[in-house]
């Protein structure tokens, strides 16, 4: 022990003077911002074109029926439409609050607005950020409305087309939809009023889904 | 960026699990280290004869601080990524108050509790039961409770951004508030020491 | 050991906590996720009827028991061990005052703990979550909250001498 020498160095003061150190040398740097990512700009031009990116509108309302708990659904509009009416267990993200969200990155997300414009802004970030599991609904709530809400039976339809739309009407019902039969001409999906987001009765605690896992104490 | 290694995809829920386990491990064989498997010697430090804890904590808490600061900068942790959790700030007030006061009446906290248990402390069993009682008469009374919990919410704000200056000045300040702060902690043991050898 | 390295060690445990997974340390959540299972298992529909213990036992992972943690608890238990095993501090013992009796000093350990409890969940953390962790980070309530807990404690030290002194 060095008791003898008072203006020896123990470890406390080592240590005191090696935190100042870093301390004082902490005010000149700066903490990179969060969000820098590095993107293979080639490999997502190919996922574009192999067109394995999307999820239609169909194999979305059989997850949702089926009461799947292994994807996640992103509702990217803003949160005034999202209470007006959102597909069922979809969650209300808007894009500035993508970054650092919580989600997995072996899960499926499914990333849907109302066309597909910011979904696929929304993908191209989650994309970037690593989410190998994102996916755009293709064509957006508009073909939710199109296809699942509101199926429409033409008037000269196939006994195919009517046995198709038979097992549709089941569904869009459902969904608290309405199926549209007369042929072309009739209400514009866009315009008919949504049904109060009504969950298939399957679908009993969406908040199962909810796979937020707490980061507190 | 590569860190945060779990959000970055590097491995998933089961290993995560491992990981937090060994990651206890750590934090308990510390603690121990530290001596906090003792409420005696953890509520010295509130009669000024034996400042362990607050030499243990910030000296903890400055060390991971300096290394998130010196890891994300140099860009190998994201540090928007690493859990901040939200300001409330009078419930957190209070709860501190309450935590603060149950600390010094129940000799622990939850964390030493456990290493307490672990090295054999029966009043730290005690204490632990404690807890779950006083985890649930909060979760029945929480309905009524819970609009106060969450009010006076200021989201997810660190010092820095509160006070309007450069995360690094913060570090700066935190550091020498801690060492000077060690420094004043010691002199008041030895003072009182003395004093305890004279009477 | 010495105070400081003893807090170098467990700020390098709390980093390495930050890097691999994004978040700190914690103690109270595993004893929260205990309480909400008991409660479901004595009273489902109450449990579940409740926003506070529905947190904890829907966590996503499939049980309740499968959380950060609960896990990390466990190691707490087996590091806190081979640290008191290493050093000949493990001892079946209450731990009191000289001028405390035991059976008083368990009493005001479940009091001293149900407090801590309480304050923990109003506070969201306990010393170790919000204030070791929530304070590496900056958090502007996480300090607070360390500070209130410092100001506790000193102002009951005096009530409480009987207990230590």
């Amino acid at each position: 022990m060095n008791r003898a020498d008072p203006r020896a160095w123990g470890i406390n003061q080592k240590l005191a003077f090696l935190a100042i150190a870093l301390g004082a040398l902490a005010l000149i740097g700066s903490p990179s911002p969060g969000g820098a990512v590095t993107i293979n700009t080639q490999e997502l031009a190919d996922i574009v074109e192999s067109e394995v990116d999307h999820v239609t509108v169909e194999e979305l309302a059989d997850w949702v029926v089926q009461d799947r708990a292994d994807y996640r659904l992103l509702d990217v509009r803003d949160p005034e439409s999202y209470a007006r009416y959102h597909i069922p267990t979809a969650e209300s993200v808007e894009l500035r609050d993508l970054h650092g969200y919580p989600l997995y990155h072996n899960e499926k997300i499914v990333i849907y607005s109302d066309g597909g414009i910011h979904s696929a802004q929304a993908w191209f970030l989650l994309r970037a950020e690593g989410f190998a599991g994102a996916y755009i609904l293709l064509g957006g709530l508009d073909a939710w409305k199109d296809a699942i809400l509101f199926p429409e039976l033409p008037a000269d339809a196939t006994p195919d087309e009517v046995a198709s739309f038979e097992s549709r009407r089941a569904v869009s019902e459902l969904f608290g939809g309405k199926p549209r039969t007369g042929g072309g001409g009739t209400a514009n999906p866009a315009e008919i009023p949504l049904p109060k987001v009504k969950p298939p009765a399957a679908v009993a605690a969406p908040r199962a889904r909810k796979k937020h896992h707490k980061e507190g104490c | 960026m590569i860190a945060p290694f779990y959000k970055y995809g590097l491995f998933g829920d089961e290993v995560s699990l491992i990981l937090a386990a060994v990651i206890g491990v750590g934090f308990g064989f510390f603690l121990e280290r530290a001596g906090f498997g003792s409420s005696r010697k953890l509520a010295a430090q509130f009669y000024f004869t034996d400042m362990a804890v607050f030499k243990v904590m910030f000296s903890a808490i400055v060390t991971a601080m300096l290394g998130l600061f010196y890891l994300s900068w140099a860009g190998l942790v994201d540090i928007s990524m690493v859990y901040v959790s939200p300001t409330y700030l009078l419930p957190q007030l209070i709860g501190g108050l309450v935590l603060g006061l149950g600390f010094i009446v129940g000799g622990y906290c939850p964390g030493t509790s456990v290493v307490g248990i672990s090295t054999g402390r029966l009043d730290a069993v005690a204490f632990g039961g404690g807890v779950f009682s006083g985890i649930f008469v909060y979760g029945e009374l929480y309905p009524w409770l819970a609009d106060f919990v969450k009010s006076t919410s200021m989201g997810r704000v660190t010092l820095d951004s509160w006070l309007g200056v450069d995360v690094g000045m913060v570090v700066f300040a935190v550091v020498v508030m801690a060492v000077l702060g060690f420094w004043g902690a010691t002199t008041v043991e030895r003072k009182l020491a003395r004093r305890e050898a004279e009477a | 050991m010495n105070p400081y390295l003893a807090g170098v060690g467990l700020g390098l445990v709390l980093l390495l906590a930050f890097v691999l997974m994004g978040r700190g340390l914690g103690a109270s959540g595993a004893f929260s996720t205990i309480v909400a299972v008991i409660v479901d298992a004595v009273a489902p529909a109450h449990a579940q009827a409740n926003e506070f213990y529905l947190g904890y036992l829907e966590n996503g992972y499939g049980s309740p028991f499968k959380s950060f943690l609960m896990f990390e608890v466990i190691g707490v238990l087996v590091g806190g061990f081979i640290s008191g095993a290493l050093a000949g501090r493990v001892k079946r013992t209450v731990e009191r005052g000289p001028r405390m009796s035991a059976k008083g000093r368990i009493g005001l350990a479940i009091l001293g703990g149900t407090m801590m409890g309480f304050g923990a969940k109003l506070a969201g953390g306990c010393t170790s979550g919000q204030g070791l962790s929530g304070g590496a980070v900056l958090g502007l309530g996480s300090w607070t909250f360390m500070i209130m807990v410092f100001v506790g404690g000193y102002a009951g030290a005096y009530f409480l001498r009987r207990e230590w002194r």
